[in-house]
């Protein structure tokens, strides 16, 4: 029996630095395979979906302008990703890819988590056609 | 195979005045069709017998077509599991209670009954397991005909309690309380400081996630199911992916395997040295808590490098796994390993040789062998009071069918001997991480898994950081399962806690609770109640009394 076991240890904590790390203020690299916020690159996409079939969490969705064409536009939700990479395991192109540098991903409002990704035009497109239906879809304005 | 065969034969005997039909759907399996009025006779049989434990209780809703709810008593010994089946009409179904032969039943009976609405005859509690308060009495989650669109509640009914009220001085502890770290809800009945009886109440983090997977397809459920929980997250995934790969006849390379293990035993680490540090933080022993905490750190670092997350490593996919080692992976998980090795062993010195820590473990919460058989509990729990209870030895999956594990048991079944287990299992896990790395077999991380999983059930057993986790899955042929049953390691042990804290002082009972290493979100489930008979004194006690009591009772 004896009380002295974990004295050394205290003795030794008490010289040296603190475990805890200094965020925010210093700022680690975070490891090379952390899986942050998803990224899209629409060259090689053939909108065959099977990212959206299987995400657990509703996070992604593909909407197609031209599916000839191969215009497709993806919507991210980042609020709803559960950052398991399933997605970019069922990808057959290797389109999709998670980001370890952009993990610091709070925010105040919900705007920020909708991600749009895929060619400007096609973005500016889509984005006319939700805001022209938002507007049928008011009740006409009293004269 | 030899002695899961001759187990298999022998259970067969045992059941064949009862048996209709037998069927080995898998080489370890045996399906034993009864009638329903046989089942407690069946079931006492096996237990005269001594044929294994009852693992789970299955409940299986055939549809409106077949008309009937099917049960599955699960029984396990070594890697044979005998699975006794009855049926019962859908429009009134009722079943006898098997809890004369197998008192741990109870748990399984409740859930049951409230999952699916089958009465169980003779059952000792009918109070709900883990429906909220308000959920309607005649709204069976698990049948397949519920309407969801529907809140399906009523007017709150008074909640359970342990029937003693205006008799004994109950502490109400929880469901938000600063000495817990998870949500239940307990109430201690006590005499002075002596605990008399003891009930609890869980269901608070109940999500229905066995519902929600029967609406996801086989890929999402993976991650639905990973995240039970959020410690043992590696190994829930790993039970429901064994029980799929077993249905779809798809066999996961090698090297997969082998990874697959390595992150179960990494978890098996930072399970274990969590739960030292949260038991040394009850036993009022905080230094060794933040010791614990920050080594504990090491593990996770080394998850976070090789998977790239810290909690929810998502290695598993369907048909194998995602992240491949590198070289200065495996480097690093040796330098882990040879830390924590380290750590481990001045651990086990410190919590056996600490006069003070000693006084809060030794002889506190003593559980013998016998009781933990007639309770049913599972893992390192059950390892201290010297059963050898583990599924990596007695049925080994994955890699440890090439890389035995040897089981690590204690005989006092006191608290001393739970903290011993667990900090031998540390230095077991750390000697396997360096054979699995030894004999990392190289090639593919992945094999083609049909998005259709043809018609079948399986059952994956596991070893989960706190016990045996028991899977069973059942195909229909789609893209979605049936039925997923997931019976958790805390389900089976939290029993054992309110049994052995009776008769201990209240102070004692945050270590015996801690001591089965309770896993609330797993779990949730419970609402048992224990009494000691006999035991009510004086039901006022003076200050004076009190006093001298509590002197007394410290000395």
């Amino acid at each position: 029996m004896r009380i002295t076991t974990i004295l050394g240890d205290m003795l030794r904590a008490l010289v040296r630095r603190p475990m805890t790390q200094a965020y925010p203020a210093v700022r680690r690299d975070a490891p090379s395979r952390l899986r942050g916020q998803l990224h899209w690159d629409p060259e090689k996409c053939t909108g065959c979906c099977l990212c959206v079939k299987d995400c657990p969490a509703d996070a992604i969705e593909m909407i197609t302008l031209d599916k000839a064409a191969r215009r497709f536009v993806l919507r991210y939700h980042a609020d709803r990703c559960a950052f398991c990479a399933q997605c970019v395991q069922n990808c057959r192109f290797k389109c999709l890819s998670m980001s370890s540098d952009q993990w610091e991903l709070a925010a105040k409002d919900k705007e920020p988590f909708t991600v749009y990704y895929g060619s400007e035009e096609d973005i500016h497109a889509l984005l006319e056609k939700c805001a022209a239906r938002a507007d049928q879809a008011l009740p006409a304005a009293e004269p | 195979m030899t002695e899961t065969s001759r187990l298999l034969e022998q259970a067969a005997q045992i059941t064949t005045p009862w048996g209709k039909s037998f069927t080995a759907p898998e080489a370890n399996r045996l399906d034993v069709v009864i009638d329903a009025n046989d089942l407690p006779a069946a079931a006492a049989a096996l237990n005269a017998a001594c044929w294994g434990y009852l693992a789970a209780i299955t409940g299986l809703d055939r549809g409106a077509d077949d008309g009937r709810i099917e049960a599955l008593y699960h029984f396990c010994a070594g890697a044979a599991v005998a699975a006794l089946r009855v049926t019962t009409p859908r429009a009134e179904a009722r079943l006898p209670s098997i809890c004369a032969a197998y008192p741990s039943a109870s748990i399984f009976e409740r859930e049951l009954s409230e999952m699916l609405g089958v009465t169980f005859v003779g059952t000792p509690d009918v109070t709900p397991l883990f429906l909220p308060e308000d959920w309607s009495p005649d709204a069976y989650p698990l049948r397949k005909d519920i309407d969801l669109s529907q809140p399906n509640t009523v007017p709150v009914r008074p909640p359970p309690t342990n029937g003693e009220n205006g008799k004994h001085f109950i502490i109400p502890i929880g469901p938000q309380h600063p000495a817990l770290k998870e949500p239940g809800h307990f109430e201690f009945s006590v005499a002075g400081e002596t605990v008399i009886g003891a009930t609890v109440r869980l269901g608070y983090a109940h999500r229905g996630i066995e519902k929600a997977v029967e609406q996801r397809n086989w890929v999402q459920d993976l991650y639905l199911l990973e995240r039970i929980c959020g410690i043992c997250s590696h190994i829930h995934a790993t039970a429901y992916c064994l029980g799929v790969e077993k249905l779809a006849e798809v066999t996961v390379p090698p090297r997969a395997e082998t990874i697959r293990t390595l992150f179960a035993e990494l978890e098996r680490l930072h399970s274990h040295m969590l739960w030292l540090g949260v038991a040394a933080h009850e036993a009022g022993f905080d230094t060794l808590f933040m010791a614990a905490w920050r080594d504990r750190e090491t593990v996770m670092d080394l998850l976070e490098q090789i998977s790239g997350n810290r909690v929810h490593y998502s290695v598993n996919v369907l048909g194998g796994v995602k992240f491949d080692l590198e070289p200065q992976h495996i480097d690093a998980l040796l330098n882990g390993a040879a830390f924590i090795e380290e750590r481990a062993r001045y651990y086990f010195d410190l919590v056996n040789h600490d006069p003070l820590f000693n006084r809060r473990t030794r002889g506190v919460g003593v559980m013998t062998a016998e009781q933990a058989e007639t309770i049913g509990v599972v893992g390192p729990t059950a390892r201290g009071s010297g059963i050898v209870r583990d599924v990596r030895v007695e049925a080994p999956y994955l890699a440890y069918t090439r890389c035995p594990v040897e089981p690590i048991v204690e005989t006092d079944g006191d608290l001393a001997a739970r903290f011993s287990v667990r900090i031998r299992e540390l230095l077991e896990s750390c000697r396997l991480i360096r054979v699995l790395l030894e004999t990392l077999p190289e090639g593919a991380l992945q094999t083609r898994m049909p998005r259709r999983i043809r018609a079948g059930e399986a059952i994956s057993r596991v070893e989960a950081p706190r016990g045996e986790l028991f899977y069973f899955v059942k195909s229909g042929g789609g893209e979605m399962p049936e039925r997923i049953h997931a019976r958790t390691p805390t389900l089976c042990n939290l029993a054992s806690a309110l049994i052995l804290s009776i008769g201990r002082p209240l102070a004692d009972i945050p270590m015996i609770l801690v001591g089965v290493d309770p896993c609330f979100s797993c779990n949730d489930r419970t609402a048992t109640i224990h009494t000691a008979d006999g035991s009510a004194e004086d039901e006022t006690w003076t200050w004076e009394r009190l006093r001298r009591y509590g002197i007394e009772a410290t000395r």
